[in-house]
């Protein structure tokens, strides 16, 4: 259990590591929009091939990509069956009894199909994969700062997302520990109904709660002795600095954006 | 009662992964029938997971776990059998305590086993007894009570599965020195009226110098040696080349030894120490 | 204010108590009155429930005292008007390391970790960047600056911690069972650390603990028993009665038992006795002179 790694950081130096994690949010955010700005065959064509063009420049293997799709493989399928039996078109491509498959439901598939993978591949690119959680929460920290102003707890949230990280990985120990010991006093996590199966993690969640408890309070006994106090008047070790990389990367997803819908307008072939 | 011997144990963590770390490698040792067994070693050193194939809460990957001669893990199905016969005492066992009473917590484990309530009710008594929690105590929430307390409720639940062998891994870690000689004195009760083996992990090399009868020395996955605790003890040389601690007393010795003053150095016991030094005076 | 000049650290008649859960108020400190001066390396000794953490979590505000007084540096912290900013100003002075390595660190990064108090008082980003990477190498800890907390060992957690305290440029570090939970190098790693932080900077050291080897390297050693200071002295004075220290629920260094029970028995020897090398030499001594003689 101690080489769980929270998050799927994949530790590399590629381009998209190097940026800003702020820029990377902004970055993820606009690539999203950007899989909703096509209608056609060509934009959604350039559209994939941007994503492939960002799988190579982040140098994430793509066994590892292919991981992160699998969870969603069950949504795909059901998009796919939907939009194929579903859509009506005027172009009939196949039909049997009160089966019809319409040449616009096939192509509504694959869109859909690929605007999915777009962005799972888009937000984990840009996220998880090339930052850390912990450069995110301060990015996210950082990015919606002016929110304060408006009274959003934003300090408070990213301190609580970074405890959050630092304890899972402790918590998960401990389970593990506790786990063992009552199976020592002869507990059976495996067999019985389910009734009785979720009775025999009461003896594993109370001792786990308590002992979260008492983390937390000796937490927030240490956190004090060290003088914190809210995030006011709080500065920061590491400040996030936007560089020339940065900028060319927002000014080339803009262009990609524009271009799209420029590419939506060629009244080329079917048209979502 | 029972005598426990390791065959050929080996354990590889995440195999096949590249954080791979050799556990422990090719142990062949023997717990005596009835001894107070001590493991010695650094954190890391395996010795935690060796404690837990005693029980078979961890599997070996190569080698045979046998008790009274036979393999634990003959038959998989009934593993949990062997965990009500070796009883293991993790380390801050105060950590797993759960119900609302002491009473029920420390009736837990024979529930477990499928005892009936008279027989659970007699063996929860026992077991208080052998650690010295006054009757009163039993009604109490485990969260009310003491550090000191809450560690022998806890070993209380070990007991009372009355296991032939008792297996505690640091059972006095974080206590002070009055908390630690009430767990040792606990566990020596229940030796003392039961006749069962008992194997203790620790870091106190006092506490092994005063308890124990045997012990098993391990080092970076190794066996690094084991025996009566005077031959161990005897190789102080060899403990703390490997960055182990030998008693106070046994340092002091060997320095005599190395001053030219003719003391014999496997000495472990503030007695024993006396001895030499009259004979010398 | 006159008294008080010459003592980092002074407290005055200190009594505290906390309330049980059916309202039962258990009394924890009952008149303690101590001095430490700065610079002074104390160990405080006592069982479970001596009062010795409630005492050292007095000092830095985290407690407050039922009655009593207590100046550090020359303020006075329990009066009404302290300012929040004072109350800042003396956690800052007065570091704080716990028992549980795990319970303390807050970041999942050790840097960042280390940079959590200096970034508490406001410091600037690139001081604060010098302070991490001063105090992470004054612990040895500067190969891991950018690993997980979770995956180092206790004492390297100890360590971090530490480190922690040090990046807020304390006057005093107070180490509360800082070693209960490590092994013997955890210990070593940590009680090392303590040493080379007096040595180094100079900074007041107050170690609570119930290891006997740990408290003979203080200068001076505090044994509190039932909520009072029950002896106050040098290790060697402290441990020179075996007998006083059991009846408070401690034992004393088995070289110290060993040399006690030879005086017992009619054999004088007179000396520090509370570590193996300053023991063997006593008895060498003791034993070459009977052989010339």
């Amino acid at each position: 259990m101690k080489n769980i790694s929270l998050g799927q950081y994949y530790p590399g130096n590629s381009v998209i590591h190097r940026m800003d994690p702020r820029m990377k949010l902004i970055l993820s955010l606009l690539y999203i929009v950007c899989s909703f700005l096509c209608r056609n065959i060509i934009s959604f064509g350039l559209l994939f091939v941007s994503a492939i063009v960002l799988i190579l420049l982040s140098r994430i293997p793509m066994s590892l990509i292919m991981r992160s799709i699998r969870p969603i493989l069950f949504i795909l399928a059901f998009t796919v069956v939907i939009n194929i039996f579903w859509t009506s078109g005027e172009t009939l491509l196949f039909e049997w009894k009160f089966i019809h498959i319409y040449l616009e439901g096939v192509m509504n598939a694959v869109f859909m199909v690929l605007r999915i993978f777009v962005l799972i591949v888009g937000a984990s690119l840009f996220l998880t994969y090339t930052t850390t959680p912990i450069a995110l929460t301060d990015a996210i920290e950082q990015l919606f700062a002016p929110l304060k102003r408006i009274k959003v707890p934003v300090h408070e949230f990213a301190m609580m997302m970074t405890i959050a990280l630092r304890f899972i990985p402790t918590l998960i120990d401990e389970t593990d520990k506790i786990m063992s010991a009552q199976k020592a006093r002869g507990a059976d996590f495996t067999s019985g109904s389910l009734i009785n199966r979720a009775k025999a993690l009461i003896p594993i969640l109370i001792p786990l709660f308590v002992s979260s408890f008492r983390r937390a309070d000796e937490l927030a006994t240490a956190m004090e002795c060290r003088c914190y106090h809210g995030g006011e008047g709080r500065t920061r070790m590491s400040i996030l600095h936007y560089r020339a990389l940065d900028f060319i990367a927002i000014l080339i997803m803009i262009t990609f954006g524009v271009s799209l819908v420029l590419l939506n307008m060629l009244g080329i072939g079917y048209t979502m | 009662m029972a005598e426990i011997r390791l065959e050929n144990i080996s354990y590889v963590y995440s195999e096949g992964t590249p954080f791979e770390i050799s556990a422990l490698d090719d142990i062949n040792v023997t717990i005596k029938n009835g001894s107070v067994t001590g493991i010695i070693g650094h954190t890391g050193s395996g010795k935690s997971t060796l404690v837990q194939m005693l029980n078979g809460l961890v599997k070996p990957a190569r080698g045979k776990v046998m008790l009274d001669g036979k393999d634990i893990w003959e038959n998989p199905k009934e593993i949990g059998k062997i965990r009500f016969r070796v009883g293991l005492v993790m380390q801050y066992p105060e950590y797993q305590l759960f119900e609302e009473t002491i009473r029920a917590d420390i009736a837990f484990g024979p529930k477990n086993m499928g005892l009936d309530s008279k027989e659970i009710e007699e063996r929860v008594l026992e077991a208080a007894d052998f650690v010295g929690l006054d009757r009163d105590l039993l009604e109490k929430s485990p969260f009310d009570l003491s550090g000191g307390q809450k560690r022998r409720a806890a070993i209380a639940g070990i007991i009372a599965m009355r296991p032939e062998v008792l297996v505690l891994d640091e059972p006095a870690a974080g206590l002070d020195p009055s908390g630690r000689e009430m767990i040792m004195q606990s566990i020596m009760n229940y030796k003392k009226r039961t006749g069962a083996t008992v194997v203790i992990v620790s870091h106190s090399m006092e506490d092994m110098a005063r308890y124990c009868d045997y012990l098993i020395v391990l080092a970076d996955g190794k066996l690094l040696m084991t025996g009566k605790k005077d031959e161990v003890f005897g190789r102080a040389d060899e403990l703390t080349a490997v960055g182990l601690d030998v008693p106070q007393i046994t340092t002091m010795m060997n320095l005599l030894a190395g001053m030219g003053i003719p003391v014999n150095t496997a000495v472990y016991t503030i007695d024993d120490a006396l001895n030499q030094i009259y004979k010398l005076l | 204010m006159e008294n008080t000049k010459n003592y980092f650290i002074k407290t005055e008649d200190l009594c505290a108590s906390y309330e049980e859960d059916d309202g039962r108020a258990v009394q924890v400190l009952s008149g303690v009155s101590l001095g430490i001066e700065k610079g002074e390396y104390v160990a405080v000794l006592g069982h479970n429930g001596s009062g010795k953490s409630t005492f050292a979590k007095l000092l830095n505000m985290i407690l407050l005292p039922d009655s009593g007084k207590i100046y550090i540096d020359g303020t006075d912290i329990t009066r009404e008007d302290i300012t929040e900013k004072e109350i800042y100003d003396i956690r800052r002075k007065i570091g704080m390391v716990f028992q549980n390595p795990d319970n303390q660190l807050v970041a999942t990064i050790v840097e960042e970790d280390v940079a959590f108090g200096p970034e508490n008082l406001g410091i600037p980003s690139a001081e604060i960047r010098q302070r991490v990477d001063e105090a992470l190498s004054l612990v040895g800890m500067s190969e891991y600056a950018r690993h997980e907390p979770h995956r180092l060992s206790g004492g390297q957690k100890q360590r971090v911690a530490i480190a922690g305290i040090i990046a807020m440029m304390p006057d005093c570090m107070i180490f509360d069972e800082s070693t209960a939970m490590l092994d013997p190098i955890g210990r070593k790693e940590v009680m090392d650390t303590i040493d080379m932080l007096r040595r180094e900077k100079g900074i007041t050291i107050i170690n609570i603990t119930h290891h006997m080897n740990e408290a003979v390297r203080a200068d001076r050693v505090i044994v509190l028993n039932d909520g009072k200071v029950y002896m106050d002295g040098t290790p060697e004075e402290i441990f020179g009665e075996p007998y006083k220290l059991e009846l408070a629920g401690l034992e004393v260094p088995q070289c110290t038992a060993l040399i006690q029970e030879l005086s017992r028995k009619g054999l004088r020897l007179d000396g520090e006795c509370t570590t193996p090398e300053k023991c063997a030499k006593l008895l060498r001594n003791a034993i070459g002179g009977k052989k010339n003689g």
